[in-house]
């Protein structure tokens, strides 16, 4: 018997020694004059594989080897500095760090940006994130694209570093609109007239069974998500006021636009019934699978032309949102970069924004421009011509100028969920468009208030 | 000091010392069990009198509360998580007292098969079980449309209305089979005796006769058991909500523990959220004992 209580002491220390070194920190250690060495943690998600890698258990390779290789570089160039990668998938990237801020276990550099998708504004405010505006000089301040810099900034300081601009574009299915002997619009440009009849003739019986196989364009409507959104703003219709201080989706031009793009489906019959529900995967693999290859039409953010030139090898091409009364095309774009958490050692701070830099820099931004589907916050990476050979994401690029982001409410995240719940209901028939955005007004205003 | 039947009442620590070996052996559990759940709770109670900011949250006494009772939101998740237990639970419940009767009366190696096979669902993972239904339920090619097809009726959008997509989670859930139920009813089947049945026997009672007067009586505490798990599950329903429909469309699938995801991981009111965590508790804590009080009474 004394043997065993022995093993179970002993195995009592083992737990608690494992507890306790578990909670120790890694503030690292720095003396006058010296650098500062110690660890620094980083979030990423998968990112792209070097050509001919496959290994892995699906066969897609290491998608992180990017930043494991400038981890290296880094740490061999600072003696004593250890950066450890968690790899942490896109999908599960805003949960996982709302569950670390809470614990107050944040990493000390993640790939988000102050939106409000995985951090937002109060957190700022709370100090949870570090600003970054003294590691940069006014001429690499000026490097950056000012939408770029404008979504990292608040109250005139920069909260990350931005690496990345994406755009919501139209995707067509060139194969498909020559089986239905449709023009796709020049230049990718086109009126909404052009669009709506595009869409209504690219919706076809193929095999004369009575049923249809393809249809012209189809999207969905999700909270946090802005595919259809530019279709909405094209007669000149906003969410919100610019002071942020009334819902304006209820005015006419927007009505009328959300009505109409609502009426492909319901009216002219020219998308599928799914058009509109919650299924973002279902929306990509009708237009993108081989296997299905059901709709001709789609908007999607940038990553869907890198996917359809690799993972899905399809002859398309990018085009506009269509053109409405404003005459003007627009569309929705997003920022992406890196973000640092809260330190209390400065002389850590300044070796974080080091790596920070280190992995951003115009020629980074050049690689991942090529190899990752987005488009240089910098200046000076875009003028490395990254789309020399690739004219889609060229294309695409040009839509930069045409981008509006969306308003920067601190309870932007629920007033995008009223409205877009109310939209579900419009694109499933329940509703107009007027009294889906009515009912809005009423949720979206207590909100402003 | 003597109780009524004469044996020497001892302190807690005189028990604590002469069986200090068995405390031993449950203290690793024991401080599992504080860790990760007792002081979680503790501090989600405290959390929910709170404004949460992550450095210092602020006394915020029962606005909280007073916010989840205002809340829209969270009346209509209330109602559709109760319109999803009052029927999940008592079909979940029945139709495992009626497979595991069912199961009983067969062959010892047809019973083994049934069991594993029924329970498989209840070790499978819900994500591919729902994963599965949203293809069932799609509306250009899933199976259900398909079936319907046959006799001439017009295809559904399952998940894609408000008065069908609620119904469309409820029905997934309804042919889930319940495994634990299934299993603890015929373990429970197994130790009813022999003697009742064949006194029955004697007396004429039909098959029938005998399982709704003998077999359902004696399940009873099963049942009491199996009612109380199966609504706890039913009130906490979240991976069907957030893999099939997000909540929508509109409202329309919107449950507690969904909105209560959302107002902690996506708002970073933590504080609210832990206000409707405990309404959501205290409801289950009632429901509960008002089941056990009525099933109890029956027996």
């Amino acid at each position: 018997m004394k043997g065993q209580f022995k093993l179970v002491y002993v195995l009592m220390l083992v737990m608690f020694a494992g507890i306790l070194s578990a909670c120790s920190d890694d503030a690292g250690s720095s003396n006058s004059g010296e650098e500062w060495t110690g660890k620094i943690t980083i979030w990423d998600g998968p990112r792209w594989a070097e050509e001919g890698d496959d290994s892995g258990e699906d066969g897609e390779g290491n998608k992180y080897f990017w930043l494991e290789e400038k981890i290296k570089e880094f740490e061999e160039s600072h003696e004593g500095v250890e950066i450890e990668l968690v790899q942490v998938p896109w999908a599960e990237m805003p949960d996982k760090l709302g569950v670390s801020i809470a614990g107050k276990s944040w990493p000390d550099i993640a790939p988000v940006d102050i939106s409000g998708s995985a951090v937002s504004i109060e957190h700022i405010e709370q100090g949870v994130i570090e600003s970054v505006d003294e590691f940069f000089t006014d001429d690499e301040m000026n490097d950056f694209y000012e939408n770029a810099r404008e979504a990292y900034t608040f109250d005139g300081e920069l909260y990350g570093i931005p690496n990345s601009i994406t755009v919501h574009s139209m995707l067509l299915n060139l194969d498909l609109f020559e089986e239905a002997g449709v023009e796709p619009p020049e230049n990718g440009e086109w009126t909404w007239n052009e669009f709506a009849d595009a869409a209504e003739k690219l919706t076809f019986d193929r095999d004369g069974d009575g049923e249809i196989d393809v249809y012209g364009f189809s999207t969905y409507i999700l909270p946090g998500y802005y595919e259809a959104w530019p279709f909405f703003y094209i007669n000149g219709g906003q969410p919100l006021s610019d002071d942020l201080s009334e819902f304006t989706f209820d005015d006419p031009a927007a009505v009328e636009a959300i009505q109409q793009l609502a009426d492909i489906k319901l009216e002219k019959e020219a998308a599928p019934v799914s058009m509109g529900g919650a299924d973002v995967g279902g929306t990509f693999q009708a237009w993108a699978s081989e296997e299905q290859r059901t709709v001709a039409m789609e908007p999607w953010a940038t990553w869907a032309i890198t996917s359809a030139q690799t993972a899905y090898p399809t002859n398309f091409m990018v085009a506009n949102y269509p053109t409405g009364e404003s005459g003007e095309p627009v569309t929705i774009g997003g920022v992406g970069g890196w973000t640092m958490f809260h330190q209390d050692n400065d002389a850590k701070k300044e070796v974080v924004a080091e790596f920070m830099k280190h992995i951003s820099s115009a020629e980074e931004q050049y690689v991942m421009s090529k190899e990752y589907g987005i488009f240089p916050a910098l200046k000076s990476a875009a003028d490395k011509d990254p789309f020399a050979d690739n004219p889609e994401m060229a294309r695409a690029q040009e839509m930069s100028s045409q981008v509006v982001m969306l308003p920067r409410h601190p309870e932007w995240k629920k007033i995008d969920e009223v409205i877009q719940r109310e939209l579900q209901l419009v694109f499933n028939g329940e509703k107009t468009a007027k009294d889906a955005m009515d009912a809005a007004k009423a949720g979206v205003q207590d909100l402003l208030e | 000091m003597k109780t009524s039947t004469g044996v020497k009442k001892h302190g807690t620590l005189f028990l604590i010392k002469k069986n200090y070996s068995a405390y031993l052996f449950l203290l690793p559990k024991l401080i599992l069990f504080i860790t990760f759940i007792a002081i979680p709770v503790v501090w989600a109670f405290i959390l929910s009198f709170q404004e949460y900011k992550v450095f210092g949250s602020v006394w915020a006494g029962l606005d909280n509360y007073k916010a989840v009772f205002e809340s829209e939101a969270f009346r209509k998740a209330l109602y559709n998580t109760a319109i999803y237990t009052v029927v999940t639970v008592p079909f979940n419940v029945v139709s495992a007292l009626v497979i595991a009767s069912l199961i009983h009366s067969v062959s010892r190696t047809a019973q083994n098969f049934f069991r594993a096979a029924f329970y498989l669902p209840t070790v499978a993972s819900m994500v591919i079980i729902a994963m599965v239904w949203r293809w069932m339920y799609n509306y250009e090619f899933g199976l259900f449309n398909y079936i319907i097809g046959w006799f001439g009726a017009d295809p559904i959008n399952w998940l894609g209305q408000t008065d069908s997509a609620l119904w469309a989670i409820i029905i997934m859930q309804c042919m889930i089979p319940f495994g634990v139920g299934i299993i603890l009813y015929l373990a429970s089947m197994g130790s009813i005796s022999e003697s009742l049945y064949e006194a029955a026997t004697i007396d004429g009672a039909s098959s029938f006769q005998k399982w709704a007067r003998i077999t359902i009586p004696m399940l009873k505490p099963s049942t009491l058991y199996l009612v109380l798990l199966s609504t706890i599950g039913s009130f906490q329903v979240f991976t069907q909500i957030i893999l099939m429909t997000g909540g929508g469309p509109g409202f329309a699938t919107e449950t507690i523990v969904h909105l209560i995801y959302k107002t902690g991981f996506r708002d970073f009111e933590f504080g609210l959220a832990a206000a409707q965590s405990v309404i959501l508790f205290g409801i289950i804590l009632i429901v509960s004992i008002f089941q056990f009080k009525v099933l109890q009474h029956d027996e």
